[in-house]
């Protein structure tokens, strides 16, 4: 949506071909904004230190190294060793896996799902009413409150932590999706298509869906940080990954543990999870911001 | 004022009979025998048979689910499983600590968002905004347990000045200062992130109602500017602030979880815990219900509050 308003605009402002070809024209607006660009960029140093892993880390997750207890940082071992003679750093690097598989796969299913509850509801009453009770049943539990709970029944691990995101994502979408939907068919230009003739479909392809589809692409990185604070949080508090996984929730709470023997133990989770965190935040304030200009 | 009343309170008694339904129901689908769970796995099945009757779990569902609602309401949660007693002085012991925490966090957001916004606007410095803006992208967006973290290395254990966790040992009420050093760092870390959504909304509705005509005349009178932003503007920005007041209490609970494992801080957040790790389940069931009331029960005094200030809200539509 971002890159379609960009490309009509540039193309208004200046005409293609010959040597106006300049690069960053093809660069999503957001990325333009200094706070996207940075944004973009931590979420991308992130990435690519989960996806490398196995070629970056030193030693596997769980490998006990002999003589090496809680060492301060070398440059043996970057960011010193656990509790039980591990390379912290290789356990951080395959910790992002974890959290990039939980981001990139919970949030949006639980986005699409919503998203498609939010837009079905706005065409049936009965759908609507039905679905806007379930909606503040979910809503009436606080995010981790509502991880207790589905952790109480279904145990910890990775899929509980999907399964929370996606149930606290869907109400959030359901939502934002029904009100952006009916505030853009109260449109003059939806009524004015109608006027001269246009079909459902068409209005529904053209205008309704791309317009009312916006607001959710700045949701998106809003829920995208959220999802890896719930991450950390639950497997922060004993409720998220299993023993010996490795998550940047689990290698936090290991590090605070160690803390008095060894202090340097939580920088590294701290600094990945801030950089994450922030990222998804400074890129989707980026994009809200050019969507407005 | 009654007919909005009407309107909304059954509304919020439906929302907390759904939700105890959910919690019920979720807390029946785990698996295994709270008996058997309670009993061990070679206690003879007489003796399991008394546990179930103990219980009540040889009744039905609907009856279980009734006796524990009515249980609850009448503020006598029942015995719990593992940790041993009942419910309701395991509460009441861990309460006032996580109060105390969530008031003092709530009072922190309150402050510190306040003397953001107005001195944003009163100072109107290009700069001044340049560096509050980066700070509130920051408490946003860090998570309540790394700035936790981030707390207890760098005030407790690099610089050791404050206590790393626990509560004051001579209680909240006869030795203020000690107290305060140990409320200071969890609370601070609980009230950051609702600070800063609560100083961007204020700083927004400010910056609307100084824009708007009423502002223009008294500038026209020659009232200085802090005088209008404090005895007019303000007072018209704060119950739109009141809404998002009500929704940072959700944030606090379950952020309260996360700052009293940071601090072993003995409330609610460290009981419900230790209860899920233990396997606790009608502990669970009563702390969640209670989170659920507060959530709940917050939203509906906002609406009420807002109400009261803004008679558009109450004399408004049915919806």
């Amino acid at each position: 949506m971002s890159t379609g308003i960009d490309a009509s605009s540039s193309a208004a402002g200046r005409p293609t071909g010959g040597l106006a070809a300049d690069p960053p024209r093809r660069w999503p607006a957001f990325l333009r904004a200094p706070g996207g660009a940075a944004g973009a960029t931590m979420i991308l140093i992130v990435v690519l230190l989960g996806v490398f892993a196995p070629l970056l880390a030193p030693y596997g997750p769980a490998e006990q190294i002999p003589n090496a207890n809680l060492l301060p940082p070398s440059s043996a071992h970057w960011l010193g060793t656990d509790e039980v003679n591990r390379d912290i750093f290789s356990r951080l690097l395959f910790g992002i896996r974890v959290d990039l598989m939980v981001v990139f796969i919970a949030v949006p299913f639980g986005a699409l799902i919503g998203t498609v509850i939010g837009l079905v509801s706005t065409m049936y009453a009965f759908a609507d009413v039905i679905a806007q009770r379930v909606f503040d049943v979910i809503l009436a539990f606080p995010v981790l409150i509502l991880a207790i709970g589905v952790t109480a029944a279904a145990g910890p691990g990775v899929t509980t932590i999907i399964a929370v995101i996606v149930l606290a994502e869907i109400p959030v979408f359901g939502r934002l999706a029904r009100t952006s939907l009916l505030t853009v068919r109260a449109m003059p230009y939806v009524e004015s298509s109608q006027v001269i003739g246009a079909g459902n479909t068409w209005l529904l392809r053209k205008h309704l869906l791309p317009n009312s589809l916006e607001p959710l692409v700045v949701q998106f990185g809003v829920s995208m940080s959220i999802a890896v604070f719930i991450e950390g949080a639950m497997s922060f508090l004993g409720l998220g990954v299993r023993p010996p996984q490795p998550s940047l929730g689990s290698l936090t709470r290991d590090g605070i543990r160690n803390v008095w023997e060894s202090p340097a133990f939580v920088v590294g989770p701290l600094i990945i999870v801030t950089l994450l965190v922030l990222g998804f935040l400074l890129v989707s304030q980026a994009i809200s911001a050019t969507r407005r200009v | 004022m009654t007919s909005y009343l009407l309107r909304r309170v059954p509304s919020a008694i439906l929302v907390l009979l759904f939700a105890s339904m959910a919690i019920f129901a979720v807390i029946r689908l785990v698996p295994g025998d709270p008996a058997t769970i309670l009993a061990g796995q070679d206690a003879s099945p007489e003796a399991l048979a008394s546990i179930r009757a103990d219980l009540g779990l040889d009744q039905p569902v609907l009856t279980q689910y009734l006796t524990w609602l009515a249980g609850m309401i009448r503020l006598d949660p029942g015995k719990s499983y593992m940790i041993g007693g009942d419910i309701g002085g395991l509460v009441r012991a861990g309460l006032l600590n996580t109060v105390v925490l969530t008031a003092t966090a709530l009072l922190f957001a309150v402050v510190l968002a306040g003397l953001a916004a107005i001195g944003s606007v009163l100072a109107n410095r290009r700069w001044l905004d340049s560096v509050l803006a980066g700070a509130n992208t920051l408490a946003v967006a860090l998570p309540t347990f790394v700035t936790g973290v981030l707390f207890v290395v760098v005030f407790a254990v690099i610089l050791p000045i404050l206590p790393a966790g626990g509560t004051p040992p001579d209680g909240f009420f006869s030795r203020p200062g000690i107290a305060f050093q140990y409320l200071v760092l969890p609370a601070l870390c609980l009230a950051l992130p609702s600070a800063a959504a609560l100083a961007r909304f204020l700083t927004a509705s400010l910056q609307t109602e100084l824009g708007k005509p009423y502002v223009t005349t008294a500038q026209a009178l020659g009232i200085r500017r802090r005088r209008i932003v404090l005895t007019q503007a303000l007072p018209n920005a704060l119950p739109a602030t009141v809404t998002v007041l009500g929704l940072q209490v959700g944030a606090l609970l379950g952020g309260a979880v996360l700052v009293e494992a940071i601090f072993a801080w003995p409330g609610l957040g460290l009981l419900i815990e230790r209860a899920i790790s233990d396997r606790d389940y009608p502990l669970v069931q009563a702390l969640l219900l209670l989170s659920v009331l507060v959530f709940v029960v917050t939203q509906l005094l906002t609406d009420i509050v807002n109400a009261v200030l803004d008679p558009r809200i109450r004399l408004g539509g049915a919806s």
